[in-house]
């Protein structure tokens, strides 16, 4: 625990912190009431049930959140190239000789950062979303909308401890960064056009997370989805733990 | 208590450290005291877990020191002031490196007075100057209270006073009874601080001796020092 309070502290007194989570919030907030707006717009005259409407409401709000992966996944990557760049890596390591529980109290920090940033675009964006479809009489949560929040909220932490594994392997932020690009955006339009592309992206974050936010046909089983995103978050951690053992 | 036996690390090629052993005692200031790249830094991150040896082994206390609970509070560490990051201001520096290792943050004011940063403290790091960032250091290393004091050339780019104040404070520090272990490569910095001396040499041990033993009457360390050098590669 105590190496979770110092890493927030940290985290906290960097103004890069509040830049990037900034960033976050307000461009996808921005974006996201825009995105429930057109799409409330396109419902007018169509009959719909309640439930149909609490789940369109959701989906356009998490296509949002989602776009905040960018800004927190530098953020990522940032937590930790930043200690590499200036040194201040081997001061953490005097005081928390463990990489392992060092890494572990940055992610944890990360994954409470990515979290709150999703709920402060969701909930807004939420009750923004019923406000503009009040006619339409939205059921409040009904049981179909929680694979779309848990998929969204997910690809955000994801997204975002990735950049801190990258960023350990890679200990410089601009390739960390790159890397994170390739692999969230990149590789999967690259993938498309490769003979074994379709296999491979079912194994990138990225369409497991779109198949869950609905903005494409399931490829493969809702839990399927869930533990090849729910890997991009651990596994390159977990490496990234042992190679700075070794090093 | 310091305790380096056979201590050994490679990087590449030839060793960086070589079968070095050695014991840091209590209540007295041990100088640390080789050519650039004779292997002290490399010596101090291996005792501080922040290297592999390949052979041999580092204590601090009795224990290696990534087994440790609370490092912090028995070891204090100076290595490279200047690696810090900048967006900091001092105090807040100060604070999460209490934190983790649950200490009071209590301590932060009274230490940037004790080093004579003040004010400074409230100040960003980016803005120091080397001997600022070195007091910052130093105030780091006294958060715990540690028993054990790793020093890497702490005096660098300090101010007359500020060498003079370091020196008071290593010198107040060994006689609670605490293990003091500095480095430099200023002779007659180390002559008039130092109690002990480990000097070393391509990463081996050339002597081990108090200061009186090493130094002819009439003769300076630094004459000490190249002979032992001479000596070494003769």
């Amino acid at each position: 625990m105590n190496a979770i309070a110092a890493e927030w502290m940290k985290a906290r007194t960097l103004r890069s912190t509040w830049w990037a989570l900034g960033v976050a919030v307000f461009v996808s907030l921005g974006l996201t009431l825009a995105g429930a707006g057109t799409v409330v717009a396109r419902w007018a005259g169509v009959a719909q049930s309640p439930d149909q409407t609490a789940m369109g409401i959701v989906v356009a709000v998490y296509v949002g959140v989602i776009l905040a992966q960018l800004p927190l996944g530098m953020l990522g990557t940032m937590t930790i190239t930043g200690e590499h760049a200036s040194g201040m890596l081997d001061v953490t390591r005097t005081a928390t000789p463990s990489v392992t529980r060092i890494l572990l109290a940055k992610a944890a920090v990360l994954t409470g950062a990515s979290l709150a940033v999703s709920l402060l675009i969701a909930v807004p964006g939420y009750v923004y979303g019923r406000f503009l479809a009040a006619d339409h009489h939205p059921s409040l949560l009904p049981a179909q909308v929680w694979p779309v929040i848990a998929g969204g909220t997910l690809m955000i932490v994801v997204t975002t401890l990735l950049g801190l594994s990258l960023g350990a392997l890679l200990r410089n932020g601009a390739a960390a960064t790159a890397a994170l690009v390739a692999i969230v955006l990149v590789l999967p339009l690259v993938a498309r056009m490769l003979p074994w592309g379709e296999v491979a992206n079912r194994l990138l974050p990225a369409i497991p997370a779109l198949q869950l936010i609905k903005q494409m046909p399931p490829v493969m089983p809702d839990a399927a989805a869930f533990a090849v995103l729910g890997a991009w978050g651990v596994v390159p951690l977990a490496i990234a733990a042992v190679v700075m053992r070794r090093s | 208590m310091i305790e380096v036996t056979g201590l050994t690390k490679r990087f590449g090629g030839a060793p960086a450290v070589d079968d070095l052993s050695f014991t840091v005692t209590p209540g007295r200031i041990t100088g640390f005291l080789g050519a650039n790249g004779a292997g002290k830094t490399t010596t101090m991150r291996l005792i501080l877990g922040l290297e592999r040896p390949a052979s041999g082994t580092a204590t601090v206390n009795g224990l290696p020191y990534r087994r440790l609970e609370r490092p912090l509070t028995q070891v204090g560490a100076l290595l490279d002031a200047t690696a810090i990051q900048g967006g900091r201001r001092a105090d807040q520096h100060l604070r999460w490196l209490a934190r983790a290792n649950g200490l009071s943050a209590r301590r932060v004011g009274g230490l940037l007075d004790l080093v004579g940063l003040g004010e400074a403290g409230r100040k960003r790091v980016g803005g120091f100057s080397l001997g600022m960032k070195q007091r910052l250091g130093m105030a780091a290393a006294l958060l715990g209270d540690p028993e054990v004091l790793l020093l890497d050339e702490p005096i660098n780019g300090l101010d007359p006073e500020g060498i003079r104040w370091t020196r008071d404070l290593l010198r107040s520090l060994a006689a609670e009874g605490r293990t003091v272990l500095v480095s430099s490569h200023l002779m007659n910095e180390m002559a008039v601080t130092a109690d002990h001396l480990i000097v070393i040499g391509r990463g081996r041990l050339l002597a081990d001796a108090a200061i009186a033993d090493l130094v002819r009457p009439g003769g300076s360390l630094e004459d000490a020092f190249l002979d032992v050098i001479t000596r070494s590669e003769a």
